[in-house]
Order: structure tokens, then C-alpha cells, then sequence
């Protein structure tokens, strides 16, 4: 109805926000140092996302705030783009390839969580969850940086409309929460791959920045 | 022919003597002794309240003939309380096993069955040879959102039990503990010590997933330990020891971004480097130094031979002077 026409139209402004060249800090760093920035990134949003994403749930109640909830995939839920990925097929990834595919995703994620804003509890987790889509740009942003370091085109376009036209929005209130759910699992184990894709990365182009942190 | 019987602690045992009727004459023994006649109830033995030493071979001989009539081998045990189950990923991301015990003997044998799900897929835990209580999981995909559902259930002839674990696949990365770790003194510096260690052999691709490490060194003669997180390398320089004393060093390692710490490695000792005359050797002049402060805080060799002026330069001079200053405020904290 009317509500997906709109969630499609704030969806396909939204994601056409990553493609604006906004790149010239990053292309003088060099590829070694924005690489870091990334995985440095990658690792602070996943901190981040753990008190996110408790929140959220809790904020959907039971049971998906259960630490032993394991639903079945339901095929709606493919929407959101998986980061699991055959073992060998990983490994042989081009580093262009393995770019775009993080690219690829979160461009996607940033999209379904900033629709998911719109409709959060409190306004405390409105809050938060607005601050995290900033930080989660940021990634997008820093990504397409080291491509663009790198030589490599960026994918072509936004993500277009997350969904075929015809798809229905959640039927009821339970398999929306479905969606938050997987959303949120997918974004984290997303957020655990970039890490090693990124460590993979860091090896391949030099130099690779050694942090000491002495503690009492 | 010959029988097996599994009773539980407590329980009251009624034996029967074979196919013979109730009021035969018969003698029972138990492993070769005689059992007394209070026992009987007609032929038919009766135990009370069995306990473990009650365990043993049966056997029923008719009254004047002496044949053997029946023979049984009681087994007193328990059924199994809930096993205990644990699930790790060293060699990650190749894959990941799990082991388990019970946390009390049934003193009967046991046999146990492990089942894993991932999502809706049952995946095969291969039996370890060795350790018994083991088997291993090959991961098929990596950085799966669905959890993989672990149930271990244990069973004898007296009962059943079992314990299911469910967890994320990041959840359980726990490397082995480094290995190798050498310490060595580091010659004309008698405040460094030079560490090194190897990734741990069961780490499979450190490559592409990289280990960081935490080390933790003290003197013997402290409780407290000083800690350096390294996030690269596998060496590092204590610069900040106390001369002449002995460290016992340790290294632990971590996935750099998932799981948790491995166990601590297993403790090196070392001495820093001292300038000691040649006739006397460094470990025996450190092991009476060590066993004579373990109370209090003395004065340590090197400001004797500081004060003698046997020294090399003046470099050598600042450092003893420091070392002294530093360890004669130690000292006063210590009082």
C-alpha cells in the first residue's frame, strides 16, 4: 500500500547517498592506512552493535530477547544479504571481489536499518539506533574508499528497492519482528567477516600499522 | 551359561536359583564364599540395600548333588546424572570439537551418543581415538548465523541422561595456548628480558585469522603481575625488570577479533643479564639472593658491585644507580 511506496522511494534516496564522491581525505591516506581505518571501523561498530542490538531486542520482548533463541530460516529473510560463505570459496576471493562484497552488503543493511528507525520505541532507541546508521555510513563510506584507492570501480549503483515490487511487506507483527531479528544477526556476523576480510587485506597491501598498548 | 545383572546402590536384590523351585536346598556363594542361610528366603537369595562392595560373581549349588545351578555377575551402579559437555573451536576456522564427562562414576560402563544440528542440517561428530570422550566437527560454512545445537546423551543399564549446548560459531574460538615460549637475558642490559613464542600448532591459518597475545611476567618474590597486550608479533622485550631478579613469564593468545583468551602458556623462567665475576655462575648467586629475600626486600647484589666501581662504563653506572633508587623506593613501599 501506501506505506511500502514510501518506505521504497526514503529506500532508494537513502542508498543513493554512498555513490557521492566524498573521497578526497581517504585517496591521500593511501590504501594501507584507509584499510586500517576500515577494520578499525568494523571493530568499533561491532562493539557498538552488541549494546544496540540488546536493546532492540528487548525491546521486541520475548522471545527474541532469549540468548538461546534459534528460529528456522524463514525464505523472507533472504532478503538480507548473508555474510556465510563456503570456506574455500572465501579464501580464493579476489581482493576486488571481497571488497564488493562488503560493500555490496552493508550498503543493503544500512538501508533496512535505517527504515527500522523510523518505527523504534523509545526515543531513546530511535537515538541510538540513528547514531549507529551514521557510523555504519561511515563504513560504507570508508570501503568505497579503499576501492577507490585501489583502482576498483564501485558497484554498479545503490541497492535499488530491497525488495521486488510484488513482495509483501510482514503479514503480522510477529514475522516483522522476524525481520529486526535476522537484520540484526546478519549485520553482526557481517560485522565479524569484514574483520577477517579486512585482516586479509591488511597483509596484501603494505605497510601494516603494529599497535603496543602497555597496561598495568 | 553365565549372566549379568545391573542393580542400583540401595535397591533390594531377589536372586532366583535358575529354574529350581522355591523350596530346594541349595547353597549360594558369592565370588566363592559361602553365603550365610539368614540370606535365603527358601532358595531364593535375598540383598538388601545393595552397596558397590556387594558387586561380584553369584552362584547357586544344588543342595547334595553340588551342581552348579546358576550363575550371575551382579554389577551395582548408578544411572547417569546429567553429563557435562563442552564445545571449543582450536583450529578455527577449520572446525571444532567437543568432550565430555560425567560428573560422577556409575561404576557401570556407559555408552554415549552425540548429535549436532546446525540450522536444519544433523552433521557428523567424528569419534576421536584418542581422548575417548571426543569427537571433532569439520565447518562446512563460515561466518554462519545459525547456531549449531549440540546434545550429548549418556546411557547404561540403569538409566539415561543427557545436556544439550547451543551456541554461535564465534562464540566458541578459543585457541591453544602459545607455544615454545623462550626468555633469555639480553646481554649488558640487566633490566631487559627478550621473549618469544610460537602460534600455537593447532592454529591453523594464522595468515588470515591472526593471533594476538597477552604476557604476563613477575619476580618470583611478587605476587602482583605486570601484563603487555601485543596485537602483532610473536616476541617481546621486557624493559622494565628488576635487576638480578628471577621472572616466571607466561603468554597467552586470542583470535584478534572473536572468542576468547586461550589458557596461559606454560611458565618460563629467566634472569636478566648482571654483571657477575666469572667464578661464581648467575643462577646460584640469584637462587641465594631469592631464598634470602623472600621476606623483605634487600639490597641486591648489583648496588654492592655498583659501589665497587667494577663496572664496564658509565652507562652501566646510571643504569645500577637507577635499578637501586628504584628498588631501594620499592623497598620502602614494601615495609
Amino acid at each position: 500500500g501506501d506505506s511500502w511506496g514510501i518506505f521504497t522511494f526514503l529506500c532508494a534516496a537513502l542508498c543513493n547517498l554512498p555513490a557521492l564522491p566524498a573521497l578526497n581525505c581517504t585517496e591521500e591516506l593511501g590504501a594501507g592506512q584507509s584499510i586500517q581505518k576500515t577494520y578499525d571501523l568494523t571493530r568499533y561498530l561491532e562493539h557498538q552493535l552488541r549494546t544496540l542490538a540488546g536493546t532492540y531486542l528487548n525491546y521486541l520482548g520475548p522471545p527474541f530477547n532469549e540468548p538461546d533463541f534459534n528460529p528456522p530460516r524463514l525464505a523472507r529473510a533472504e532478503r538480507v544479504p548473508s555474510a556465510t560463505v563456503d570456506l574455500d570459496l572465501w579464501r580464493g576471493l579476489t581482493d576486488n571481489a571481497r571488497l564488493a562484497a562488503n560493500y555490496r552488503a552493508y550498503s543493503r543493511l544500512l538501508c533496512y536499518l535505517r527504515a527500522l528507525d523510523g518505527q523504534a520505541g523509545t526515543a531513546e532507541l530511535r537515538h541510538r539506533l540513528g547514531h549507529f546508521c551514521s557510523s555504519l555510513q561511515g563504513l560504507v563510506l570508508s570501503i568505497a574508499g579503499v576501492m577507490s584507492s585501489l583502482g576498483y570501480p564501485l558497484p554498479a549503483g545503490p541497492a535499488g528497492p530491497p525488495a521486488p515490487p510484488g513482495a509483501p511487506v510482514a503479514p503480522n507483527d510477529f514475522l516483522k519482528k522476524m525481520d529486526d531479528f535476522w537484520l540484526l544477526k546478519e549485520l553482526q556476523t557481517w560485522l565479524w567477516r569484514s574483520a577477517k576480510d579486512f585482516n586479509r587485506l591488511k597483509k596484501k597491501v603494505p605497510p601494516a600499522v603494529v599497535t603496543l598498548r602497555l597496561e598495568a | 551359561e553365565s549372566h549379568i545383572q545391573y542393580e542400583r546402590v540401595g535397591a533390594d536384590v531377589t536372586m532366583k536359583c535358575g529354574s529350581m523351585d522355591w523350596d530346594a536346598a541349595v547353597t549360594w556363594t558369592a565370588n566363592g564364599t559361602d553365603i550365610d542361610e539368614s540370606h535365603l528366603n527358601g532358595s531364593y537369595l535375598i540383598l538388601k540395600n545393595v552397596d558397590l562392595t556387594q558387586s561380584g560373581q553369584y552362584s547357586c549349588y544344588e543342595g547334595s548333588s553340588w551342581h552348579l545351578k546358576y550363575q550371575t555377575y551382579l554389577r551395582v551402579g548408578l544411572p547417569p546424572k546429567e553429563p557435562v559437555l563442552m564445545c571449543r573451536s582450536n583450529s578455527y576456522p577449520k572446525g571444532f570439537y567437543c568432550s565430555w564427562h560425567l560428573p560422577t562414576p556409575t561404576y557401570i560402563p556407559n555408552s554415549f551418543n552425540i548429535s549436532v544440528i546446525h540450522g536444519t542440517r544433523e552433521m557428523v561428530c567424528e569419534k576421536d581415538t584418542f581422548p575417548k570422550n571426543r569427537c571433532h566437527i569439520r565447518y562446512l560454512q563460515l561466518f554462519s548465523t545459525v547456531k549449531y545445537k549440540v546434545t550429548l546423551t549418556v546411557t547404561n543399564a540403569l538409566g539415561k541422561n543427557f545436556t544439550t549446548l547451543t551456541f554461535d560459531e564465534f562464540a566458541i574460538v578459543k585457541p591453544d595456548p602459545p607455544e615454545s615460549v623462550v626468555a633469555k637475558p639480553v646481554p649488558n642490559n640487566p633490566r631487559r628480558l627478550e621473549v618469544s613464542w610460537q602460534n600455537p600448532s593447532s592454529w591453523p591459518d594464522p595468515e588470515s585469522f591472526p593471533l594476538k597475545f597477552f604476557l604476563r611476567y613477575r619476580p618470583l618474590i611478587l605476587d602482583q603481575w605486570q601484563h603487555v597486550e601485543l596485537s602483532d608479533g610473536t616476541s617481546h622485550t621486557i624493559t622494565d625488570a628488576y635487576a638480578g631478579k628471577e621472572y616466571i613469564i607466561q603468554v597467552a593468545a586470542k583470535d584478534n577479533d572473536i572468542g576468547t583468551w586461550s589458557d596461559w602458556s606454560v611458565a618460563v623462567h629467566a634472569t636478566p643479564w648482571t654483571e657477575e665475576p666469572k667464578h661464581l655462575t648467575t643462577e646460584a648467586q640469584v637462587t641465594e639472593t631469592t631464598s634470602a629475600s623472600t621476606s623483605s626486600f634487600m639490597p641486591p647484589p648489583t648496588t654492592k658491585i655498583c659501589d665497587k666501581g667494577a663496572v664496564v662504563g658509565s652507562g652501566a653506572v646510571a643504569v645500577c644507580w637507577t635499578a637501586g633508587l628504584v628498588l631501594a623506593a620499592y623497598g620502602v613501599l614494601f615495609i
